[in-house]
């Protein structure tokens, strides 16, 4: 696949010079670079081609600003960077939001945080902050925002109209579960425009780790996805691990893997009860806490922490896993696979909640490509990419499990899916605790102070809401000098826009719930 | 003097007062009552126990809640309009007191027993949307708006197949006085005879509460708290204790013209009507805390295609039977 993609963008890009690159060592299969006239040719080329647009970001490196598109398939994982140096004086690119819709937030942000204007770009208003910057805040040197570009920033501004009135869902709603601000243009009860306004609970943890050691930087993990923080643990152990070339006992691997699914079916039980409260039913929030509970007990006695863990290290754990743990978990996977039917019952064969959910908040596949989503939001559009299986990480080819994938793309479909998904995590815990082996949970002589060499690595995993990805840069310090996370929340919030047009008040918050939102993880 | 007082009680007037200060003392008690009863039902279906601090088995909780609601301070939004805000919470009261004037609770415990019982309650009921209007229009604020205006249709919609499904008991019982009609079930009860019209009327009535699964007015996660978002403290309280005497008010005429009212073996005409009352409004709480809400556009369709044309078919064979 690779090889032959190389021939093709060779035969068909003008000018493009791309290079295969080692994948255990980078995380991407081919990397070439471009300028900025033949950036839409070669965009219009990965379009053809059906890749997703997975993340997009800036790095300053004093001398040049890099922009960097990751492209990506979805079944077959064919990673390009394809990078664009960029001069930092009059940083300008064009703008390729009209091709790939997931450009449009991206560009954005890009925007806010280093300056560079995107020319094409249909509304360069702030994403994240609010306004009143002075300086971007992740150049490398202080560069002042120009007053133009504050006015440019400073454009969102909803108008009343007659006949339309405008609704806030958030930032504090109920049912927006945390700060999240959606600006509902309304005709009557039917939503004629949705625009989501983030930044409410961002922190610039990307700033953060520029400040930090790679050590440092690890609570910050379990702080940005609160109810997955086992994923983003594991990918930030696992990207620095790849950058650094540090081993991982196999002990230590299967115990990551075991408490990840854990930490999957807490996230997906919590996302149960708070949809179904959505929807307007309260006590199946109750049972799923009941529960979680279990999970949290199991996971605290090894862990240390409740719900913002940070348990990996590199090169292995925090903590080798005792008896009390294996028997804990055994002990919940048992009493787990005896509640499906009580889930079914209440739930699943509830003819209101198939009324609500059937037919809504539909995605096509082309749709999903275009908005790069990620998940069981995906996979619900019938797409089986899971990044457990197709990237596989840690252990994870070495164990069964299926791909639950719909065929509607509706909210019915999602919420089989997360379903589906936490009886396979269950077997995939089964599997993981029979094959434990001994040895220790810890690779030897990992260095206190880590400093990789020169370069840029990327990691993605799969979190309990979609591929989440890691860029790190590194200049031979021992903190990151540049890192990017890219979020699954990000790209599945990034769709509600065009989800929510046209429906009902009540169908717009059935579709914003189904897409299980968390909110610290999209503002970071 | 005493003998005074005997004959001002004994005279028309005199009843009717002491009738109505039961009525307001039945009021409250009942409300704290089921507030009591929903926390606790509700708890023991969500693998709690509910209450159980304040007093024997948490009884004393509602009172509890209701000194704190008390003490809170009565803030009025700078926004609002002053009349229609300051009366919506009183004026909801109104229909529930009428209610209770006609509803016999036995055989000689009624305030009164007008021949029009039953469209007394029927025409006072509607009342409840015009408060319910004025409290979201005059809160200003367009999740309030948005409940009142789904309230109002979901009545008007709801309102006339609960009227429908009322329509065949008083044909056989010949009667609008709901004395009457509990008198004609002295063999059978209706229910047995309107199994349907016993339906459709208990669906419309949790329709007309505005409980879940019908809870648009106040959709929680869709409208913060619907039309009474704006209001707090003991005008909160008001609405509350309105919602939880209408779910008494629905399963007492339910009661009353389905389940024979207080006819019963054995214990006292009050007993009876007062259990099946009470059974009635554990259903309507059991409902709430198991399914979810159904969709605006799903509850119109449903009364309007559903049991409207249910309800007539229901009262065409009723009459057509009554006939031969």
């Amino acid at each position: 696949m690779v090889n032959g993609l190389i021939e093709e963008i060779k035969a068909r890009v003008m000018g493009a010079e791309p290079v295969e690159v080692s994948y255990t060592e980078k995380g991407y299969h081919c990397a070439l670079e471009t300028s900025p006239d033949k950036l839409s040719g070669v965009v219009g080329f990965f379009d053809e081609k059906r890749f997703y647009l997975e993340c997009l970001l800036c790095t300053d490196y004093t001398d040049y600003l890099e922009l960097v598109y990751l492209f990506n398939t979805h079944l077959a994982p064919c990673r390009v960077k394809v990078a664009l140096k960029i001069d930092p004086e009059h940083p300008v690119a064009p703008s390729i939001a009209a091709q790939y819709a997931s450009a449009y937030w991206y560009e954005r942000e890009i925007h806010e945080f280093y300056g560079v204007l995107f020319t094409g770009h249909p509304n360069m208003a702030y994403l994240f902050l609010h306004n009143g910057i002075d300086h971007y805040p992740m150049r490398k040197t202080k560069v002042p925002v120009p007053s133009e570009d504050q006015a440019r920033l400073d454009s969102f501004k909803p108008g009343e109209e007659e006949d339309t009135f405008f609704i806030n869902l958030g930032p504090q709603h109920p049912s927006t579960h945390g700060v999240l601000r959606v600006v509902l243009k309304m005709d009557g009860e039917y939503i004629e425009r949705a625009e989501p306004v983030l930044g409410y609970l961002h922190r610039m943890h990307e700033k953060m780790a520029e400040n930090r050691t790679y050590q440092q930087f690890l609570p910050n993990t379990g702080r940005m996805d609160y109810l997955g923080a086992m994923s983003f643990n594991l990918g930030y152990v696992l990207a620095v691990e790849r950058l650094c070339a540090i081993p991982v006992p196999d002990r230590a691997k299967f115990v990551r893997i075991i408490a990840t699914e854990l930490n999957r079916i807490c996230s997906h039980l919590l996302w149960v009860g708070a949809y179904l409260a959505d929807l307007g039913a309260l006590t199946p929030f109750l049972f799923v806490f009941d529960d979680r509970e279990q999970i949290l007990d199991v996971l605290e006695g090894v862990a240390g922490s409740r719900l913002t863990y940070c348990y990996f290290r590199f090169g292995g754990l925090y903590n080798d896993v005792d008896d009390e743990f294996i028997a804990g978990t055994r002990a919940f996977v048992k009493r787990m696979w005896s509640r499906f039917s009580l889930y079914e019952k209440l739930v699943t064969g509830n003819v209101i909640f198939i009324n609500r959910t059937r037919g809504i908040g539909t995605i096509a596949k082309e749709q999903a490509r275009k908005y790069g989503v990620s998940g069981p939001v995906l996979r619900s559009a019938g797409i089986a990419c899971d990044l457990r299986k197709i990237e596989s990480y840690s252990a994870y080819d070495g164990l069964e499990f299926d791909i639950p994938v719909g065929g509607h793309g509706d909210v019915l479909d999602t919420y089989k899916i997360r379903i589906a998904e936490m009886e396979n995590s269950l077997r995939i815990i089964e599997q993981a605790l029979a094959k434990l082996p001994g040895g220790p949970f810890m690779a030897e002589k990992v260095p206190k102070k880590l400093k990789p060499p020169r370069g840029d690595v990327y990691q993605v995993v799969e979190t309990p809401r979609g591929e989440l990805g890691i860029y790190i840069v590194s200049d031979e310090s021992d903190g990151p000098f540049r890192m990017k996370w890219r979020v699954p929340s990000f790209s599945n919030l990034m769709i509600f826009p065009e989800l929510a047009q046209g429906v009902l008040l009540a169908d717009a918050v059935a579709i914003l719930g189904s897409l299980d939102l968390v909110i610290p993880e999209i503002d970071r | 003097m005493v003998n005074d007082l005997l004959k001002l009680a004994g005279s028309d007037a005199g009843k009717m007062v002491i009738g109505l200060v039961g009525v307001l003392l039945f009021v409250v008690v009942n409300a704290l009552l089921l507030t009591w009863a929903e926390r606790k039902i509700a708890g023991h279906m969500q693998r709690r126990i509910g209450p159980k601090e304040v007093g024997p088995f948490g009884l004393i909780q509602p009172i509890a809640d209701a000194l704190k609601l008390l003490g809170k301070e009565i803030l009025t939004p700078a926004k609002v309009d002053k009349p229609l805000y300051y009366l919506a919470p009183t004026l909801i009261f109104v229909p529930v007191l009428v209610s209770f004037i006609v509803i016999p609770f036995d055989a000689s415990l009624q305030v009164a027993d007008i021949n029009v019982g039953i469209l007394v309650i029927l025409a006072f009921s509607s009342i409840t949307i015009l408060s319910i209007l004025m409290a979201g229009w005059g809160s200003e604020n367009k999740y309030s708006l948005i409940g009142a205006i789904r309230s109002v249709a979901q009545n008007i919609a709801y309102e006339i197949p609960m009227l429908l499904a009322l329509l065949p008991v008083v044909m056989l019982a010949n009667s609008l006085s709901l004395r009457e009609i509990v008198e004609k079930q002295q063999g059978l009860w209706f229910v047995v005879i309107q199994p349907l019209a016993f339906i459709i009327y208990f669906i419309a009535g949790v329709a007309e509460t505005n409980r879940t699964p019908f809870d648009l007015p106040e959709a929680e996660s869709e409208l913060v708290a619907g039309y009474h978002t704006e209001y707090s403290g003991m005008r909160f309280a008001l609405f509350f204790l309105a919602e939880y005497t209408n779910i008494f008010i629905v399963s007492a005429i339910a009661a009353t013209f389905f389940l024979g009212g207080y006819q019963g073996p054995v214990l006292p005409g009050i007993v009876w009507f007062l259990l099946k009352s009470y059974l009635l409004v554990f259903v309507i709480i059991w409902l709430r805390w198991t399914y979810p809400r159904v969709r605006f556009d799903q509850l119109l369709n449903f009364a309007w295609k559903g049991l409207i044309p249910l309800a007539f078919l229901n009262l065409l064979i009723t009459g057509g039977l009554l006939k031969i």
